[in-house]
């Protein structure tokens, strides 16, 4: 306690004999890109007459100056120092390096993008662009500057120290591009997105399906013609050997047919089991007489 | 109405070609009618339709759609298994192959036969949609 109360009033005396900082030396050019000085102006910090400035898109605000005490004109390291731009309401502070003499330089590159192309395009159109896009197009200003727009841009500088007052100094206005408006609603519907699919298949014509089924269904007149001609006798077929046989191979076929029409996957894998075990036996009763057929037929 | 087709695919590279081609064709031709048994005939006859039909399948898929196409992925597998399958029976069944078959009775053979065949048109029909 004893110990704050000699802190408080070492600091109360601080502030008594402290003395006001200023600038001096202040200047602030403007050059464009391919470093032809556009405008230079030295800071006269008269209130009544702050210079006034403008930059290009491609141009760069360079400002130079160097913070002393305001009786001395000795070279003074603030604790804090800082440019503050203010436009339209809207403020920003960017810190500035000052060496431990007081200088301090501060460059400022002038927002590289064609803002006329920016402002007369739609606003939607920039949906589709790819962050990478909008960063290659344009080289923001820093986040600092304020969204501008037709009116100039107040820049001061802000001077913080333990051992010197407080002080706020007006530097000079500068005219920046404007800013891209900001949309009106951002949270606006976007355009419906419509999908294009790959148009129906169709049928061919009545006619040349008609004409393919019946070249696709003339080979069974050349089968069975052939066969005819064989005059091959089956004179088995209908024994009882062989016939559960035949008829369980045709039950399989009619299943399948079934299973196309009708049937689950499952269900006909369980009546194909069933039907499975009925014709291995049925086949081997059947293969098994007609082996026997054909062995007796080798031996007679 | 089988009879004169049969002829005429037999008669007609006949004719087309020079005098010892077709003499070697025709014989050709005659000796498989005098030596082949009469039930490996009846395979081949199926054989011969199974390809028919494939080619037939496959030109509707060239030249008009193949908009069905799992239809005729069905239709033409088919065709090709089931030829395959039966090339193998027929293999298996000749008796001049018999040296190479002890083992496979032809019973046995169309044992084989029956199931692949089972198991191809099982999934044949899984295509169909």
């Amino acid at each position: 306690m004893r110990s704050l109360s000699y802190c408080l009033s070492l600091l109360l005396a601080a502030a008594a004999q402290a003395s006001s900082l200023s600038i001096q030396n202040g200047r602030v050019t403007v050059s464009s890109s391919d470093a032809t000085q556009l405008s230079s102006e030295q800071l006269s910090l008269d209130p009544g007459s702050l210079p006034s400035l403008s930059l290009g898109p491609t141009d760069t605000l360079k400002l130079t100056f160097q913070v002393v005490e305001k009786d001395g004109g000795k070279g003074v390291q603030p604790h804090q120092t800082f440019l503050r731009f203010e436009a339209d309401g809207e403020e920003g502070v960017q810190p500035v390096r000052v060496t431990s003499g007081g200088k301090a330089k501060f460059e400022l590159d002038g927002p590289k993008v064609d803002l006329g192309v920016v402002l007369r395009r739609p606003n939607h159109m920039f949906r589709d662009w790819r962050f990478q896009d909008i960063l290659n197009n344009m080289a923001r200003p820093p986040v600092s500057l304020p969204p501008t727009s037709t009116s100039p841009v107040k820049v001061s500088l802000l001077l913080g120290s333990y051992k010197h007052s407080p002080a706020s100094l007006d530097l000079f206005t500068v005219s920046v591009p404007a800013s891209v408006p900001a949309p009106a609603d951002p949270f606006a519907p976007l355009p419906e997105i419509t999908h294009t699919f790959r148009p129906e298949q169709k049928v061919p014509p009545k006619f040349i399906s008609a004409v393919f089924s019946a070249i696709v269904l003339a080979p069974w007149v050349v089968l069975l013609g052939l066969w005819s001609t064989l005059r091959y006798s089956v004179p088995h077929l209908f024994s009882p050997h062989v016939i559960p046989f035949v008829s369980s191979l045709a039950a399989f076929e009619g299943l399948l047919l079934w299973y196309w029409i009708d049937l689950k996957l499952g269900q006909v894998l369980l009546y194909g089991a069933l039907l499975g075990m009925v014709t291995l036996l049925t086949g081997k009763q059947a293969l098994g007489a007609a082996g026997d057929w054909r062995v007796g037929k080798k031996q007679s | 109405m089988a009879g004169p087709k049969a002829s005429s695919t037999a008669a007609r590279p006949a004719s087309s070609s020079s005098a010892g081609d077709s003499s070697a064709i025709q014989s050709l031709w005659r000796t498989y009618n005098d030596t082949t048994p009469s039930r490996l005939k009846l395979v081949d006859c199926f054989l011969v339709f199974l390809m028919l039909s494939g080619i037939a399948q496959f030109l509707y898929c060239i030249l008009v759609t193949n908009f069905p196409f799992n239809a005729f992925l069905a239709g033409f597998g088919s065709c090709v298994g089931q030829f395959v399958l039966t090339a193998s029976l027929r293999a298996q069944v000749n008796p001049e192959n018999r040296a190479e078959f002890k083992e496979v009775s032809p019973e046995r053979a169309f044992a084989d036969f029956a199931l692949g065949s089972i198991v191809l048109h099982f999934f044949v029909f899984n295509f169909l949609g």
